[in-house]
């Protein structure tokens, strides 16, 4: 191996661990919000459970196939120098990473995977024009801008309103939880087990990611965790009829599992954003050609888990902690409809192919709940900001990624 | 440190308010409920002929009075447009309102009370204590008619919530009809014994009769901006 192609391995190797890390700084405190706000965990434990989680969902559940990010937006028949690629790769991970760490210091929600989708976007037009861009998944990345929010809303005031009825309407809300309480927590177990399994590397590696396979087994394993959870709720007991903390105790337990799950998926789905070009690099510099789709070697998956780990912990972690020292007005049932009603919008996207931010469904999961009236009071205002942030990481990252890929083109 | 504060936060959790404008309003009653409390006791012992310590009790009740108006000042202004909130703002608004007019008048009557000693006749002594019971009660009963926001909020306002919200608001409207009827028979009573009594204390007999029912008034109309709220 020659020093070169090292000292160039090493370069992208760095700069995927750094746009990782503001991965990990970025969308982590996001997602983890709902459960720190709500009191169903600590700052600590979120940080903790947050980067133990991503660091496994990465490695396990992570893509071993680097076609999304790369094959889809460029179009490597329009530039197929690879020279050109290799630093368009590099100043797109660059402005992408730029832009995160930025949208984090000023407090945006932003969607890391559009900043690295708005990134390659700006390096094509440059380098290839207008012809080069596929530009049917930048307009699904706009169309997300709109079912992002608007799925999370719709299933978080659904699930808000089912637990209403069933639960809080009903004469023993407490023991009503001992019927409901399981069935939900079976609901819970199927959309995880779907998303864990579905044409996952580690459904593949049970041999259950077929469709149906996944759907039989996601069956299985929700009729257990249902009898399971119905015998440890079977002796619970309201204190008076108006038992609402018992209610709450349930459900936040549930929320502890959903927010480890809504971690763990963000190893999984988002790993690809920091590892995919490098992914698309390395046998570019070693063979010269790129191939449609490029395999992503395990080390990559432990390196993207890493970083994101470590953002999350150290960024992420201050994030949180500021969260955990607040007074939210979040209970748990609450608390539990938005992180259900975002992860499961997040689900049916990935799956559906769609680049979904979980800021941006946990954004409209909380109006969601709002509508169903079920949140004391939410700020509004804060929606403006948020939607500007969404609306300018396509072109703000466009644009630095084509300025850097200019500048280094000069200088190489 | 500050500085440091305000760029780690998340942005979804800024839409979380900090302070519930319900605990809020809770936190406002509470001090309604301390104020009354000392304003039950002050006005039996005062029907009673008891002046001892009433300057005290004067300034306790002011100090409850502006405590409260911070709160409500707080709560007020705190409340925009872009906040969404799961009542109507305006109704939410008013039943504060009147929840803080109990207090002007208790600090009111206090301060009337304090300053002029007026000798109860002994014919009227108990029906007058017996009307401060019932304006106590009256506000007793709102009060846990407010109280019961909390459930209705974490419940998302179930239909048994607002039932036992509603119960509470008609035994507000029952204590304060027989208040009514309390005061009543003191203005007659008052009336009856006007060539026995001094005019300026015929005045004062019923300026506090009147001020006293006043403050059960106000306890009906919070519960009746609270029923309003809660009204589908």
């Amino acid at each position: 191996m020659d020093y070169i192609l090292v000292a160039i391995l090493g370069g992208v190797g760095s700069l995927a661990f750094y746009m990782a890390w503001s991965i990990g700084a970025n969308d982590v405190s996001n997602a983890m919000a709902t459960a720190v706000g709500a009191r169903a965990i600590t700052y600590k434990q979120a940080a903790l459970i947050a980067g133990v989680l991503i660091f496994f969902g990465a490695v396990f559940v992570g893509p071993h196939v680097a076609e999304t990010i790369k094959g889809k937006i460029i179009n490597s028949s329009v530039i197929s120098d690879p020279y050109v690629l290799l630093l368009g790769f590099v100043s797109s991970l660059l402005a992408a990473a730029f832009w995160s760490t930025l949208a984090t210091w000023k407090e945006m929600p932003i969607s890391t995977t559009h900043s690295i989708i708005g990134a390659l976007v700006g390096f094509g037009i440059v380098a290839g024009g207008l012809s080069s861009v596929n530009w049917v998944c930048v307009g699904s990345v706009a169309a997300s801008w709109v079912l992002s929010p608007v799925g999370g809303c719709l299933l978080a005031y659904i699930v808000f309103r089912v637990i209403v009825k069933l639960i809080f309407a009903q004469k023993n809300p407490v023991r009503a939880t001992r019927f409901v309480g399981p069935l939900i927590i079976g609901v819970t177990a199927f959309v995880m087990s779907i998303a864990l399994l579905m044409n996952t590397q580690l459904g593949y590696r049970l041999g259950v990611a077929e469709v149906h396979q996944t759907i039989i087994t996601a069956i299985v394993v929700s009729v257990v965790i249902i009898f399971v959870s119905m015998f440890l709720l079977r002796n619970i007991e309201a204190k008076s009829v108006d038992d609402y903390t018992m209610v709450e105790e349930i459900f936040r337990r549930l929320q502890i599992i959903t927010s480890c799950y809504v971690a763990f998926s963000i190893g999984a789905n988002d790993v690809a954003n920091a590892i995919g070009p490098i992914a698309a690099i390395i046998p570019l510099v070693s063979t010269g050609s790129m191939g449609s789709v490029a395999e992503i070697p395990i080390y990559l998956l432990v390196l993207g888990g890493f970083g994101m780990a470590i953002g999350c912990l150290t960024w992420g972690y201050k994030v949180m902690k500021t969260m955990g020292n607040r007074i939210t007005k979040l209970t748990n049932t609450r608390g539990f409809a938005v992180d259900f009603g975002g992860a499961t919008t997040v689900l049916i996207a990935s799956k559906l192919g769609l680049p979904i931010s979980t800021s941006h469904t946990a954004v409209g999961a909380i109006i969601g709940v709002g509508l169903a009236r079920g949140l004391e009071a939410i700020d509004l205002k804060v929606i403006k900001k948020i939607v500007i942030s969404w609306l300018l990481t396509l072109p703000v990252a466009a644009f630095t990624s084509a300025i850097i890929f200019i500048g280094l083109n000069a200088l190489f | 440190m500050k500085n440091e504060k305000i760029h780690f936060r998340a942005p979804v959790s800024e839409m979380y308010r900090r302070k519930s404008p319900f605990d809020q309003l809770l936190e406002h009653m509470g001090k309604v409920r301390e104020c009354i409390n000392l304003l039950g006791e002050g006005l039996i012992r005062y029907y009673k002929g008891d002046y001892k310590g009433f300057p005290e009790l004067t300034e306790k009740i002011s100090a409850l009075e502006h405590e409260a108006d911070i709160i409500k000042g707080n709560l007020r202004n705190h409340l925009p447009n872009s906040l969404f909130m799961p009542v109507d703002k305006g109704k939410f608004l008013w039943a504060l309102r009147e929840q803080d007019a109990i207090l002007d008048h208790a600090e009111n009557l206090m301060q009337m009370l304090d300053m002029r000693h007026t000798k109860i006749p002994k014919e009227l002594q108990n029906i007058f204590i017996e009307h401060a019971q019932l304006v106590s009660n009256t506000v007793a009963a709102m009060e846990d008619a407010v109280e019961s926001i909390r459930d209705l909020v974490e419940t998302s306002f179930v239909q048994r919530e607002r039932e036992q919200t509603k119960q509470f608001i008609h035994k507000v409207h029952d204590l304060e009809w027989k208040a009514d009827q309390k005061k009543y028979d003191m203005t007659k009573g008052i009336y009856h014994l006007e060539k026995k009594l001094d005019p300026m204390d015929v005045y004062h007999l019923l300026k506090i009769a009147d001020w006293v029912d006043d403050i059960a008034d106000h306890a009906e109309n919070v519960s009746d901006w609270l029923r309003s709220m809660i009204a589908r």
